[in-house]
């Protein structure tokens, strides 16, 4: 069976996981933008407290990086990329290539803080369960007036109990045609072809299937608003993180 | 009066041959009831009219005392459905999620939600995996979580649409039980499938459809012998003229 395992929720009952998502997004925002601003030292000091986090979140940080492991290529290309383009004084100089050091130096913190940002990313979905962060979406959208946030809510819902399922019927229907031999054809056409239409006939299917059993179960736009509290103690953890990180963007 | 009373019932698909056909049923509350036949015998299309999925081209549906057309949100409450493929049924992303769907659709209060949800959940043995990915159950957890987010709705009536199908030995038993679970407490409860062996010992009343139309019904014992003429296999001990047996111990 196809399975997400990165940027999956895991239960638990730590401090982290008990706090009020809301709380939580806000945190994964603040943060993420004071990284974008950070220099070495700010950065460093949040690498510290997200190891921090990891270790007493007891995240498996070995399948974490197994898991990241495309990811980890782009950082590699993102960090080339800017060591060859960034012009200053050469580090290394060749006939065709020239990478200098503030290229290395610039490329190393942007993958640094890219790093940072999923990393944070990761640790929010593994102690927030998917429910919980449909209703705060939901919560989020209701200043807005003229949009269906039940519905958005649903929509999101139905992406994240799909996708796990279009991975499963995309494997079978991939090994249904290995089974026949599809791999003899060359022509990529044909075996798009091929694959496309029964893919995606299934795939309309089981959504006609869905939609139907949603029926059966009364849906309607109009449905019980997801139940969030936020307790003092979080109002606090925000504060305290929104002064601490307003003090690293102004240092 | 029964708790569903279907009169003249007749529907087809959209260019298509009739489906139903001139269908009359009165079930009483409380009864196991299974109704069998072939594919395309009209099994589902029936089970569809009694929530209001369908609706009859002539003929009326009747459930609890009132007609479905006169209020299908009400009869989709008091008619809990189990689709054939309990994976498209489930919409939520986590075991828990999904229960709760049910009662947020019926704008309960969140306490309320909450609480159906942990009562539902006990009752098939899910509580442990609230916060489990229903892409990570097995078939028999599916299944029983597909009678949960039913049962979180508190219908008087379930139906089953082949609930057996693609299940292994265990899996099989865990509905099975569920089934007899809501037997018990009292509820009316419908399954559809063509494979009698594993219920037709509990059934209070056996069905038959044959090209849209019933074409037998009664005491299991009493209709059994002919379920063959009409593409059902016979259980095996009846064929063999000796009492069926219990599939679940």
């Amino acid at each position: 069976m196809a399975q997400l395992t990165a940027f999956s929720y895991c239960s638990g009952d730590s401090a982290v996981h008990a706090m009020d998502v809301r709380v939580k997004m806000a945190l994964l925002m603040l943060v993420s933008l004071t990284v974008l601003g950070a220099g070495p030292a700010a950065l460093a000091l949040m690498s510290v407290c997200l190891l921090f986090l990891i270790c007493y979140l007891h995240l498996p940080l070995k399948s974490i990086c197994s898991e990241l492991r495309y990811f980890l290529v782009l950082l590699v290309l993102v960090f080339v990329a800017r060591a060859l383009t960034t012009p200053g004084d050469p580090l290394i100089s060749t006939r065709w290539v020239s990478i200098s050091r503030e290229g290395v130096l610039a490329g190393a913190i942007v993958v640094w803080r890219m790093a940072l940002v999923v990393l944070l990313g990761l640790a929010f979905t593994a102690t927030t369960s998917p429910p919980r962060i449909k209703a705060a979406v939901q919560w989020m959208l209701k200043p807005i007036p003229l949009i269906p946030r039940a519905r958005i809510a649903t929509m999101m819902a139905l992406l994240l109990r799909l996708i796990p399922l279009i991975f499963t019927q995309l494997s079978e229907t991939m090994d249904a045609q290995r089974a026949r031999g599809i791999e003899n054809r060359k022509n990529p056409f044909y075996r798009m072809t091929k694959f496309s239409i029964p893919f995606l006939r299934r795939s309309f299917e089981t959504a006609d299937r869905l939609a139907l059993a949603m029926d059966a179960r009364c849906y309607s736009d109009q449905r019980t608003d997801p139940l969030l509290t936020a307790s003092r103690r979080d109002i606090g953890v925000l504060s305290a993180a929104a002064a601490f990180f307003i003090l690293i963007y102004l240092v | 009066m029964g708790v569903i009373e279907l009169e003249n019932l007749n529907y087809r698909f959209p260019g298509g041959p009739p489906v139903l056909r001139n269908v009359n049923l009165s079930i009483s509350t409380g009864t196991l009831v299974v109704i069998a036949g072939e594919n395309g015998s009209g099994k589902t299309t029936l089970l569809r009219h009694l929530n209001g999925l369908l609706l009859p081209d002539s003929g009326t549906v009747v459930i609890d005392g009132r007609p479905v057309v006169d209020d299908i949100r009400r009869a989709r409450q008091l008619v809990g459905m189990m689709f054939q493929d309990a994976d498209s049924q489930i919409v939520g992303e986590t075991v828990g999620a999904d229960v709760a769907f049910g009662p947020e659709n019926l704008c309960l209060d969140p306490h309320d939600v909450s609480e159906k949800v942990a009562a539902a959940l006990a009752a098939v043995g899910l509580t442990a995996l609230a916060d489990q990915r229903t892409n990570l159950l097995s078939g028999g957890e599916k299944r029983r979580l597909s009678i949960a987010g039913i049962l979180a709705m508190e219908p008087k009536i379930v139906v089953f649409d082949e609930p057996f199908t693609s299940l292994d030995y265990p899996g099989t038993q865990q509905v099975l039980k569920e089934i007899l679970k809501l037997k018990q407490s009292g509820r009316t409860v419908l399954v559809t499938t063509h494979d009698l062996e594993k219920i037709i010992y509990y059934a209070d009343r056996l069905i038959i459809m044959h090209a849209g139309k019933i074409v037998r019904d009664g005491i299991p014992d009493d209709v059994v012998g002919e379920v063959e003429t009409f593409g059902v296999r016979q259980p095996c001990a009846s064929r063999m003229g000796l009492e069926v047996a219990p599939w679940h111990s």
